[in-house]
């Protein structure tokens, strides 16, 4: 694990985010407390899988039986499948406020048992994903709220109230492993202040320079509307030579990566909306028979697929419309809020039922 | 405390840390370790199938303590079973703790906002919990009813480090033109989350949670009416500088042509002066944010200053210096600015 720059040490989470991997089954974790990305060796300890299906129910209840709370406590923030073992990865935020923690679970495929990954004395290597502080930031500035916000501090006998900056953070939505040399970890994220659109690029093995580039991605809707908003859930796409971003105001736009190039104006290609009152959740890529397939799991209708075929000869959108954009099928399949390829014939989909109970279900490609 | 004829369970300590507490097993027992296996409540039933609390059993004299790995939750109940029989269900007792912490604001403070308004703050007393923002913080229409999917839902609540302001944002494709959501419901969407000419209330209901899971002291609202919609980019042109004398301490102060959005204009505007130097000093939003006023630590020098803007600096609609919201193609004058900061250069004399 040296070669990646990966060193024993720890990688105590604050608030669990976004989970994908990397190359040799390390894992990339953001950290949405910390304003961070880890990369861990998860030692995983299983043997290679083959294309089975893997299903588990009440995932919720067997996490929150091992972590010993009610599964209402347990807030799943995404899952990873190992390439190799198969075995699922959960990142968990077990309990809220004071009391909770964050925690990396494995389910073990086929056996379905469940334990939590050891995040201290591993092999781990960490890149910052804040914003850092502009060069003409006064660090030792503070301001006066307007309301009662901020604190209260003495000044020579004088009692005031103060802000202290930053405020500012960046949680991230979700995130891309691209393999190369060096490979590329691409981060999404979403500000509490200004709304863009900010994609940053973090080389792997994470350099001295820990500090991402970032992008700010604009789209165009309609042919007649050009807009940056913030990325909720990506895919790559086409080998790895573009990204299809799904947004928070629903459009499914596709731009290649060749021209995230810093300081480049980068506008993305409007090839789907999913339609009023609804959002994008997540997206994987599969293949079936040569073919490459979408699946975008969205919070207001069945899992949507779409053939990346059509995307290709989609022409760019130029009348709002409903449905819009390029020809998809609506599954039905209700309540999905994750996604991950488990192997080549089998999606693995993070399912509540009606009941709010959350079960890991097996999608076959071939069936989609 | 409950009672098997085999031990006497009960909560306890040892070692510092919260357990559960075993005594009277049989000497046998004790020897051969115990067969010690703790669930919470809902999992008992299925105490063969579901996995057992992560934990470690620890002699303390001639009883056995349970020390989770993660603490217990209070409310919650814990099934003990000894040798796959339940011996005990205990519920882990809650801490009675009175409410403390409040709503101290929500901004905008304007009283009118843009019908394409796009976010606002919550700012609260003392640290909070994630996970309630969903349930707890809502927009009602003059009526009382509440304005449903007004609101973006999201998976990560945005929250400053310290917890103490919650960033709640209006659903954006409600508000982006040419979506189909935005588009009026006789045509297939579901228009704007505000209507303009209507009045509406932010309204934070005591049962949001502070990071100790209390809930707050008492709900809290705030009024607005709702205007035009504002598609235009913020331009520092349109800005009023009220310089003050020089050598005094008197404040600087800038004053907005419509209201600016709270959290950026809190790091976006920074004065340099003669020589380009940083004007330390105590910055603050004015009523409405409407205006900012820098009051400096050291007294004005005469010469020439600078209002050095980040162009991020948005309006209460999203538009920033360097851009509007969603730009209409065919206006050539809403091309996208670059990213630099832009700057007002004014002078102070004596």
């Amino acid at each position: 694990m040296s070669e990646y720059g990966l060193r024993p040490g720890s990688a105590q989470l604050q608030m669990a985010g976004p989970i994908t991997f990397g190359p040799a089954g390390i894992l990339f974790l953001a950290d949405n407390g910390l304003a961070r990305v880890f990369a861990v060796d998860v030692a995983d300890p299983g043997p290679a899988a083959g294309p089975e299906p893997f299903d588990l129910t009440d995932v919720d209840l067997r996490i929150g039986s091992y972590l010993g709370c009610e599964a209402g406590q347990v807030d799943i923030r995404d899952m990873a499948v190992h390439p190799e073992s198969h075995n699922v990865y959960l990142s968990v935020q077990r309990g809220r406020g004071d009391a909770g923690q964050s925690v990396l679970m494995r389910i073990s495929v086929p056996d379905g048992a469940v334990t939590d990954v050891p995040l201290d004395g591993v092999l781990v290597a960490e890149a910052a994903i804040g914003d850092a502080p502009a060069e003409d930031d006064e660090r030792q500035d503070v301001t006066i709220p307007s309301g009662e916000q901020g604190e209260e501090v003495t000044f020579g006998g004088r009692t005031i109230r103060i802000l202290r900056r930053p405020i500012r953070t960046s949680t991230v939505t979700d995130m891309v492993y691209l393999d190369g040399d060096p490979g590329v970890l691409l981060v999404a994220g979403l500000s509490n202040e200004e709304f863009s659109s900010r994609l940053r690029r973090i080389p792997f093995p994470f350099g001295d320079d820990v500090t991402a580039s970032s992008l700010e991605i604009f789209h165009v809707s309609h042919g007649k509307w050009e807009t940056a908003a913030p990325i909720r859930t990506f895919v790559p796409y086409d080998g790895g030579a573009s990204i299809l971003a799904s947004y928070t105001c629903t459009p499914v736009v596709h731009f290649p990566l060749a021209s995230l190039v810093p300081g480049a104006k980068v506008v993305g290609r409007t090839v789907a909306e999913l339609g009023a009152m609804n959002q994008p959740l997540d997206m994987v890529s599969f293949t079936d028979q040569g073919e490459e397939y979408l699946l975008v799991a969205n919070t207001s209708h069945g899992l949507i697929k779409i053939a990346c075929r059509d995307i290709d000869d989609q022409e760019p959108l130029t009348t709002p419309r409903e449905p819009v954009g390029v020809p998809r099928q609506t599954k039905d399949l209700q309540g999905i809020t994750r996604l991950a390829n488990l192997n080549g014939s089998y999606v693995l989909a993070l399912q509540v039922d009606g009941d709010g109970r959350r079960h890991l279900r097996s999608l076959k490609a071939a069936s989609l | 405390m409950s009672r098997t004829s085999a031990a006497s369970i009960a909560w306890s300590h040892v070692g510092g840390a919260d357990c559960i507490r075993l005594s009277g097993l049989d000497p046998k027992t004790l020897t051969a370790g115990a067969d010690v296996q703790v669930r919470p409540g809902p999992a008992a039933a299925a105490a063969g199938e579901f996995p057992a609390m992560a934990g470690r059993l620890v002699r303390d004299g001639n009883d056995v303590c349970f020390v989770p790995r993660f603490p217990f939750v209070e409310g919650t109940s814990y099934a003990i079973a000894i040798a796959g029989r339940t011996a005990a269900v205990l519920t882990f007792p809650r801490r009675e703790r009175p409410a403390t912490t409040q709503v101290l604001a929500v901004y905008p403070t304007a009283a009118e906002v843009p019908c394409n308004l796009l976010r606002f703050y919550i700012w609260f007393s003392a640290p909070m919990s994630q996970g309630y923002a969903a349930g707890h913080v809502r927009l009602v229409d003059a009526a009382g009813h509440p304005m449903t999917g007004a609101l973006l839902p999201t998976d990560s609540e945005l929250w400053s480090a310290d917890r103490r302001r919650l960033t709640v944002l209006l659903d954006p494709a409600r508000i982006k033109r040419g979506l189909t959501a935005q588009r009026a419901l006789d045509t297939g969407g579901v228009g704007y989350p505000l209507r303009r000419g209507e009045t509406f209330w932010v309204v934070v209901d005591d049962g949001f949670r502070d990071a100790a899971g209390r809930p707050l002291r008492g709900a809290a609202d705030r009024g607005y009416a709702v205007g035009a919609d504002e598609r235009r980019r913020v331009d520092p042109g349109a800005w009023t500088i009220c310089a003050p004398p020089g050598r005094t301490r008197e404040p600087l102060e800038v004053r907005f042509d419509r209201p600016l959005d709270h959290g950026l204009l809190a790091r976006c505007l920074h004065v340099t002066g003669p020589g380009g130097r940083p004007v330390p000093g105590l910055r603050a939003p004015g009523p409405g944010e409407r205006s900012w006023q820098l009051t400096p630590r050291q007294s004005w020098a005469p010469g020439a200053y600078r209002l050095v803007i980040d162009p991020v600096l948005e309006d209460l609609a999203g538009n920033s210096v360097s851009r509007v919201f969603d730009r209409d193609l065919a206006r050539p004058e809403d091309e996208p600015g670059p990213p630099e900061p832009v700057a007002l250069t004014f002078r102070l004399s004596v």
